[in-house]
């Protein structure tokens, strides 16, 4: 055929050198026709195509797939579309092919499948990177979750710790109002036994001896309230704090500086009182605090040096402050003094738990004040201040 | 979820006694489309689909009960006692026709019958054993379901450009029938291909009735000649049908096939 025969018209040209592969197969599934673009594209001749099977023409693995898959699709639907087929060369190679077909009956009796083959090697590399990248991404994913899912671990774990720290806290808060309550009543039995004893014994001796037991019974209340301080402070909601308004201070300080005094008939304190208006506080935590700071000036203040105990307000700050002279406190211990359980270098016979200061410090924490210390060799003096409300 | 649910279970007819039919590797009860219809009069019928096909539930794919045909079988015992099947019959195409012959076994008084249409106990080849592939032609095809480079336009697309939770929206179903998702169809493939059920068909009880084509790559009549030697008192019909798929094929030959036989 030279070039002048060759029409656009020509249905045999068109058939056999179009620019996709044909093939027909019988009702019995055997190919009847196969066009000479796919007998290229194979490197077969139709001579040894006819009679074989579509699936002959791909791999095993491709015929079972074709086989359980395809095969059955035509059935169903009349037609498949688009489906993807390795196909066999003549020299073992594989073609990528996109293969369409469709069945052509007559009253319902299967007469011949038709079968378009596409090349498609081009769009097999692009689904494959589609697929390699969708694995990228599942392989990305999976271990983003292993990575969510060690951080969910971890903060499980945090909150269990978190949870066992907090039924710790409430063992130690029962444990300790358990103890304060335990060791409590013991002593009220020995308080009211001294007191009593006192009323009948008058001689010296006993006098002395009754104020020693009466001061010990009262150390030991305090050490109590201490703990049961401690346990509400610190582990449970904190220490709180009911302010009464509009009732002058003097008297609450005044009774803790008496207090006191009677227990240090030989020691001077000197109070300055100067508070223009009620200042509105907690007055048994205030005279807790003060009472704890004034003993502790007692205590460890130079006993041939008065105790100061100034109260003023200036600048919208209530300001309490306790002046005793005698050794400084070394710098060191300073930073330390309001942690609990802390204790300087005390006399063993005056030894505490360390709470005093820890609890002072929360009491005028509550008062939205703090409690301050400064130290040298002419005094050592603590301040608490506070905003007035 | 029910099993009727999960399996997508669907029942036709009010006669006794039940054909269950059951679909193989591959597509879903849709393959039974030509010849369930036929049953429907003078039986009652139930389709279903294995979980991973059809319009099974996907979230019920459990990999590690599906990696053996007994945890296909035992849905089949699960279906079954949910529709309180006595004395039923069971139809299984292809792999389904083994996960009959094990329901069957684990559940005796369930099915009185079992018809197996292109079955095999085995489709590797062992010694004088003919199962029709050898070892490294079933790894190629695991291998190449794992490359995903089968039946991707048909089964992979769709996860891509369309929606396949709603087909419906995507341009129509087509191809549909036969779409699976590519892990679970690996996974089937695996417990399909690589299973060996030899030792289980003589603990058939069923009666039993083999139905065989000619020129079967995935069971020959060779591995249908075995079943039938098996099974004691099994029968064997050779079909005028090729192919691995005679319920689409020939649908008129197994329906009367079939019918003989009940």
């Amino acid at each position: 055929m030279n070039s002048s025969d060759l029409s656009d018209g020509d249905l045999e040209d068109l058939y056999e050198n179009a620019p996709c592969g044909y093939l027909s197969l019988g009702p019995d599934g055997r190919i009847v026709r196969v066009n000479a673009t796919l007998c290229t594209w194979l490197g077969r001749s139709s001579d040894t195509l006819i009679g074989t099977r579509l699936r002959d023409l791909l791999n095993v693995a491709g015929r079972i797939f074709y086989e359980t898959h395809f095969a059955p699709l035509l059935r169903i639907q009349g037609f498949f579309e688009e489906v993807a087929l390795d196909l066999v060369k003549i020299d073992g190679g594989t073609l990528p092919v996109l293969a369409n077909a469709s069945e052509r009956k007559v009253s319902d009796d299967l007469v011949f499948t038709r079968v378009t083959l596409f090349r498609a090697p081009q769009r097999r590399r692009h689904e494959r990177e589609l697929v390699e990248l969708r694995n990228a991404e599942q392989e990305t994913r999976r271990r983003l979750e292993e990575l969510n899912a060690g951080l969910h671990t971890r903060i499980n774990d945090a909150a269990e710790l978190q949870v066992l720290s907090v039924r710790d806290a409430e063992l130690r808060e029962q444990f300790i109002a358990v103890l304060g309550h335990d060791l409590r009543n013991p002593l009220a039995g020995l308080a009211g036994g001294t007191n009593i004893l006192k009323q009948i014994h008058n001689d010296a001796k006993s006098v002395r001896v009754l104020r020693l037991m009466a001061e010990s019974i009262n150390r030991m209340n305090g050490l109590i309230d201490n703990l049961m301080d401690l346990a509400r402070g610190r582990l449970g909601s904190g220490i709180t704090i009911q302010r009464t308004s509009g009732v002058r201070l003097e008297p609450t300080l005044a009774q803790v500086v008496n207090e006191l005094r009677a227990g240090h008939p030989d020691r001077s304190i000197e109070m300055r009182l100067n508070l223009s208006q009620p200042v509105d506080v907690d007055h048994a935590r205030i005279a807790q605090m003060f009472s704890n700071l004034l003993g502790n000036a007692i205590t460890h203040g130079a006993e041939d040096r008065p105790v100061v105990v100034d109260a003023g307000i200036e600048n919208g700050q209530f300001q309490l402050s306790i002046a005793n002279g005698g050794e400084p406190i070394p710098q060191g211990a300073l930073d330390r003094l309001f942690q609990p359980f802390y204790r300087g270098e005390v006399r063993s016979n005056m030894q505490g738990l360390g709470l005093g200061l820890y609890i002072a410090s929360q009491i005028a924490l509550a008062h939205g004040g703090r409690i301050s210390v400064t130290s040298d060799i002419t005094e050592t003096k603590f301040t608490f201040s506070m905003p007035i409300i | 979820m029910s099993v009727i649910e999960r399996n997508h279970v669907q029942k036709h007819g009010s006669g006794e006694p039940v054909i269950v039919f059951a679909h193989g590797f591959g597509c879903d009860q849709n393959m039974w489309r030509l010849v369930e219809p036929g049953f429907r009069e003078r039986y009652s019928t139930v389709m279903f689909d294995h979980v991973g096909a059809g319009r099974s539930d996907l979230s019920a794919y459990d990999k590690d009960k599906y990696a053996d045909l007994r945890g296909y079988a035992s849905d089949v015992v699960e279906i079954g006692r949910a529709l309180d099947l006595h004395d039923a019959i069971f139809v299984g195409h292809s792999v389904s026709a083994m996960i009959g012959a094990l329901a069957s076994i684990e559940a005796p008084d369930m099915f009185a019958k079992l018809v197996m249409v292109g079955p095999s106990p085995r489709y590797i080849n062992d010694g004088d054993y003919y199962g029709g592939f050898t070892a490294p032609q079933i790894e190629e095809l695991l291998t190449s379901l794992a490359d995903n480079h089968l039946g991707w336009s048909a089964a992979m697309a769709p996860a891509i450009m369309g929606n396949p939770d709603r087909p419906e929206l995507g341009e129509e179903l087509t191809n549909s029938f036969c779409r699976t998702d590519p892990d679970i169809a690996r996974q089937f493939a695996r417990a399909t291909f690589t299973s060996d059920n030899r030792a289980d068909l003589k603990k058939v009880q069923a009666d039993t009735l083999i139905l065989q084509t000619r020129d079967d790559i995935i069971a020959s009549e060779q591995v249908g000649e075995y079943v039938n030697k098996e099974i004691a008192g099994s029968r064997i019909v050779y079909l005028d049908a090729t192919g691995h798929c005679p319920n689409l094929s020939a649908p008129g030959a197994v329906i009367a096939a079939m019918n003989e036989f009940l």
